[in-house]
């Protein structure tokens, strides 16, 4: 389930910023980027090709039962 | 009987003795109102105190008491977190934006208890858009924590949290994103439920994140939280996500004990950097939970390590309702969150996704666990309250959070008190459930409540 890849670095991060444009202070970037590091650190080590069935909700039901890869 | 007693007491005792005609709940929530006069100044747990609306509505639920016509929860007072839409009282969630937005309705929770007879005492500060932590920049004074007024009272329910350990209200609804229940629970020293995503209606909340928000009650209690559940407890086609789910009794069984209850404790993820003091308060509340007949077992969520995947749907979701705002009128929000908000348009379309998949696999490992066990046990927060010098800081990161996968996966969680560290501030214990199985959260949680004494400490406020 998990691959190995890099995290997030300072470079990507500002290479998003620019893409997405927005503005985000100086001071704050590395804050920003301990966030992003730390959200990204799992799906970057999903291995997207093993569970391809595995569906994501569209909208969110708590109770749905699925096996193991997603279906209901 | 004297002001702090008389706000004291828990919603059962009110419930009884207003049948009884024994209490006015009129003396009751004139009692809230002097008490929050006299304390709220330096707890700022309030943004806004209703008190002619609040003595009307007691009014109200004596003369329905004495016509025997009085809903389940008439006469006991409440207040709502300032996320709740409140018709003709001023709703801000906390920002600047919202500071003059005067909704024309209620939510679909305030109406619900407003049905059952509830007293509105007023509206409870929250963290600028139910947003995380205390961030610097907010408009609003922030709540303190009554255990120790240089402490925050966690968030973003934070005037709930403060509120109910301060004796300031009986009831308050808070709302959970990551943990903005069970947090200011936990740090507080009171009783937070999350319930199942959709079994309590939305409608009429702010927006944080669509798929991972959540609202519900907070007491001094479980009995009372289970009371306000009750009432709160059903289908409302006003919010796209409510469950057609039959809502069962949530007081009939709270009384059945421990005994056979399967407790399933997962030690992966959730005892990463506890403190030393609240792993022994938990480890003595499992010797608890077995003394009362439990049996305790350690499960496996192979997926946990998956939950910080939770920032990425939080924060894309969070800046997709933003958006907008956050580019026309960006200077009218907190910098701090506003850079976090911020963060949340650097994500890809691709990431976004994963993530959405990781939290369907992390569902699957849960209710594989659960299949095993009724509960689920785990420290709520991994330390107790930080100082308000602490979190200003605006490097402050956010840690781990042994909440948020359970907003991940939608099953109800429960935050209670389990202990108090040597600073004196509470810790909390948090049990999880199956989808919709409140009923088995509760009676957990008020077995160890009625087994243990921390629920009845109160802060030393003068």
């Amino acid at each position: 389930m998990t691959v190995e890849r890099s995290d997030l670095t300072m470079d990507e991060l500002r290479d998003r910023i620019r893409v997405a444009g927005v503005h985000i202070p100086e001071e704050r970037l590395a804050l920003i980027h301990g966030l992003l590091r730390d959200a990204l650190r799992p799906v970057r080590a999903m291995d997207t090709r093993e569970a391809l069935t595995l569906e994501p909700a569209p909208t969110f039901d708590a109770a749905a039962e699925r096996d193991r890869h997603g279906h209901r | 009987m004297a002001t702090a007693e008389l706000c004291d007491l828990d919603i059962d005792e009110l419930g009884r003795r207003y049948r009884a005609r024994d209490l006015s709940p009129v003396d009751v929530a004139a009692a809230y109102i002097a008490r929050i006069e006299r304390l709220d100044k330096t707890l700022n747990s309030y943004v806004t105190v209703t008190a002619e609306r609040g003595l009307a509505e007691a009014r109200e639920a004596e003369a329905a008491l004495r016509r025997g016509e009085a809903g389940p929860l008439a006469g006991i007072p409440v207040a709502y977190k300032d996320l709740y839409a409140t018709r003709g009282v001023r709703t801000t969630a906390g920002s600047a934006l919202l500071a003059d937005w005067i909704p024309d309705r209620d939510a679909s929770c305030v109406s619900r208890l407003r049905q059952a007879g509830m007293v509105m005492l007023g509206k409870l500060i929250t963290h600028e858009f139910a947003f995380g932590i205390q961030f610097p920049g907010h408009r609003f004074p922030p709540a303190r924590n009554p255990w120790n007024l240089d402490h925050v009272p966690g968030g973003s329910s934070s005037g709930s949290g403060a509120a109910l350990a301060a004796g300031l209200t009986a009831g308050a609804l808070g709302s959970d994103t990551g943990g903005s229940i069970r947090g200011p629970a936990a740090f507080c020293g009171i009783v937070g439920l999350k319930p199942t995503y959709g079994r309590v209606s939305r409608a009429g909340v702010v927006t944080l994140s669509w798929t991972l928000d959540h609202t519900g009650p907070m007491a001094r209690t479980v009995r009372d939280c289970a009371f306000i559940l009750q009432a709160l407890a059903g289908y409302d086609p006003a919010d796209p996500a409510s469950s057609r789910e039959p809502v069962p009794d949530y007081t009939a069984g709270l009384d059945q004990g421990m005994r056979g209850l399967r407790v399933g404790i997962p030690r992966e993820y959730f005892f990463h950097d506890v403190k030393p003091e609240v792993v022994a308060s938990f480890d003595s509340a499992m010797e608890t939970l077995r003394r009362l007949g439990a049996l305790v077992q350690d499960v496996s969520i192979p997926s946990i390590w998956a939950a910080p995947a939770f920032m990425v749907i939080m924060l894309g979701e969070a800046f997709a309702y933003h958006a907008r705002d956050l580019r026309e009128r960006p200077e009218l929000y907190g910098e701090v969150l506003r850079d976090k908000l911020m963060a949340g348009a650097l994500f890809t379309g691709e990431e976004y996704v994963q993530a959405q998949r990781l939290r369907s696999r992390l569902r699957e490992d849960m209710h594989r666990a659960l299949a095993e066990v009724d509960v689920l046990a785990t420290p709520t927060t991994p330390g107790t309250a930080p100082a308000f010098a602490t979190v200003l800081d605006p490097g402050f990161p956010f840690g781990r959070s042994n909440m948020a996968p359970f907003n991940m996966v939608g099953l109800p969680a429960l935050a209670l008190p389990c202990g108090f560290a040597p600073n004196g501030l509470p810790i909390s214990l948090q049990l999880a459930g199956r989808p919709f199985d409140e009923a088995t959260v509760l009676r957990a949680g008020h077995a160890f409540e009625q087994a243990t004494e921390w629920h009845r400490r109160r802060p030393p406020l003068q």
